[in-house]
């Protein structure tokens, strides 16, 4: 039961990642590489303020901050200097590996010690429940746990309805034009570069802070935390989308926060039975590899066997 | 009101697939005008147009909006004074976005966009009240995605949003040219009807002669990047299809000679 409430909290941290790609995946169809450096720029740069005794949600917004301007970065290399998606993604990302060793002066940061929101959450459920241990359909949770998982539900939900309502804005439904169709959006005046550079930002802020959550649930920041980041993302929002369909906004978001706590929780069981965790990219870019290759192949299938039977006498 | 004055533009300059497609086109539209541009494939019609959208810059000539310089303007910012509908219908629109939606990022255009909601109830009712009036019955469809709508629908709805916010110049770019001919036919009644009504300065590109005579209130024929004849007032009213037809085989003559005569000197010369 621990496994699965550890497995659920990181799922729901690691919505925050399947938001951002979900913007710049599903919004501007980008394959944005950035994220495997973002997530580790949040989660070094919260890491080091934590250190120096700043507060937790102060770190957590510097880290969505910094992860802003590591997309627009992207976002200018795309749209200013017109460089090709993938390579702008790749380049800062290779940049930002220099940075998050600046940042930490060193490759790893263990933050048992420092204030954090699992010492928040550690307190409040201490001060709520009173006990340590809390019984939940008959197993013992360390109360700790459950608090925590709180919180993290708490900011997943609160960051899902923001940008469930930001991209019905007016700014939000340009930018989501801006991706669908930049021709007639640029008809109706909108720069769609700047609209480019604006998702790419949003995106990896969401993505920076997920990883400054990660970093504090986990203990530890380090350098190499971001590493197949993106494609985790990329399932998760594929996921997602088989769960919820993509045909309404709402549910396309809540399909993103699904698809991450549900892949999470497979892959968790598939640890536990044995799966060898050195092998677990290759399970995961394997499995995005079939999510994109599928559903082209069964609607071939489908319609070659429509084909076939109609032309039956 | 539009003015042009005497733009040029060169596609790949310098290289082996150097197209000069505008060489020194000149027009005024004014205000309320009404002007058809007609041309075979390769003369210019569409790039004249994209040139005053704003699609690229010309390498020279100016170009004036409504009494504005727009010349040295980035596409975006000339929508403000342009409503535009493309051949393509599936260009006019957001696909996966809804009607509604598609409509309320019209009611922006050219203005600034904030962070409140984009389809308020007013902007509801109105659409409401405008789709009822192209008699599609799309004013119960308005949460729709606008993909799933038939190429004539999109067309005429892009029509709608173009002319949403009375714009200073309308842009058709062969709008009907992709359409099945029923279909054609309801969006140029539909054309006839908003831009009579609202008295748009509107130009638009054809190569349907038929078009050419029944629109507008002057015709421009352009071939090979310059406008080679223009019928305005009684002679545009009088204007049939034979007629144009026959200008076409003047020019497509007149083109053959040079071409013989090219040919001709090459066998003698080198």
């Amino acid at each position: 039961m621990t496994l699965m409430l550890g497995a659920l909290t990181i799922g729901l941290i690691l919505s925050l990642l399947a938001m951002g790609i979900f913007i710049s995946f599903r919004v501007f169809e980008i394959a944005d590489i950035t994220v495997d450096g973002s997530i580790t720029l949040g989660a070094a740069l919260c890491a080091v303020l934590l250190v120096r005794g700043v507060n937790p949600a102060l770190a957590m917004a510097a880290s969505f901050l910094a992860g802003t301007v590591a997309g627009t970065i992207t976002g200018v290399l795309q749209a200013r200097f017109k460089i090709n998606p993938l390579l702008s993604g790749i380049l800062v990302m290779t940049a930002l590996y220099s940075v998050n060793l600046h940042i930490m002066g060193r490759s790893n940061i263990p933050l048992l010690t420092a204030e954090n929101v699992t010492t928040w959450a550690d307190r409040w459920s201490q001060a709520l429940l009173g006990v340590a241990d809390v019984n939940v359909f008959g197993w013992m949770v360390a109360g700790r746990d459950l608090g925590i998982l709180a919180l993290v539900l708490g900011i997943v939900t609160m960051v899902g309805v923001a940008l469930y309502g930001f991209l019905r804005t007016e700014v939000g439904t340009a930018m989501r034009a801006a991706g669908d169709n930049p021709q007639m959006i640029r008809a109706l005046g909108v720069d769609v570069e700047s609209y480019r550079i604006l998702g790419l930002a949003l995106s990896n802020g969401l993505v920076a802070w997920s990883g400054a959550l990660l970093a504090q649930y986990q203990g530890f920041a380090d350098a190499q935390m971001g590493i197949g980041m993106v494609v985790w993302g990329l399932a998760s929002v594929i996921i997602g989308e088989s769960l919820t369909g993509s045909r309404s906004l709402g549910l396309a978001i809540y399909g993103a926060i699904a698809g991450s706590v549900l892949f999470r929780l497979l892959v968790a069981m598939a640890l536990r039975w044995g799966l060898n965790p050195n092998d677990l990219k290759i399970v995961t870019a394997l499995f995005v590899f079939g999510a994109l290759v599928l559903p082209t192949w069964v609607g071939t299938w489908r319609r070659n066997r429509t084909i076939a039977e109609t032309a039956k006498p | 009101m539009l003015t042009i004055r005497d733009i040029h533009k060169t596609f790949n300059a310098g290289t082996v697939n150097e197209v000069r497609a505008l060489q020194g086109v000149s027009l005024h539209v004014p205000e309320g005008g009404f002007v058809v541009v007609l041309g075979g494939n390769g003369s210019g019609k569409s790039t004249l147009q994209n040139a005053v959208a704003g699609s690229f810059f010309v390498d020279g000539g100016s170009i004036q909006i409504a009494g504005e310089d727009v010349t040295r303007w980035p596409e975006h910012r000339r929508a403000r004074l342009i409503g535009r509908v493309f051949q393509n219908p599936f260009s006019g629109t957001a696909p996966t976005m809804s009607i509604a939606e598609n409509f309320a990022l019209a009611t922006r255009r050219g203005r600034r966009r904030r962070i409140r909601w984009a389809i308020s109830r007013s902007v509801r009712d109105e659409l409401r009240e405008r789709v009822r009036g192209l008699r599609m019955g799309l004013e119960d469809r308005l949460d729709s995605a606008i993909g799933s709508l038939s190429g004539g629908q999109r067309q005429a709805l892009t029509l709608l949003m173009a002319t949403w916010l009375k714009p200073a110049l309308l842009l058709l770019d062969e709008h009907t040219a992709a359409l099945d001919p029923k279909s054609a036919e309801q969006v140029i009644r539909l054309t006839g009807e908003i831009v009579g009504g609202l008295g748009l300065t509107t130009v638009m590109v054809t190569h349907s002669m038929q078009q050419a005579v029944n629109l507008g209130d002057r015709v421009v024929m352009m071939h090979k990047g310059r406008i080679a004849y223009s019928f305005s007032g009684a002679e545009k009213q009088r204007l049939r299809v034979d007629d144009l037809l026959g200008r076409f085989e003047e020019l497509r003559r007149r083109e053959m000679l040079d071409e013989s005569t090219a040919a001709l000197l090459r066998e003698s010369y080198v």
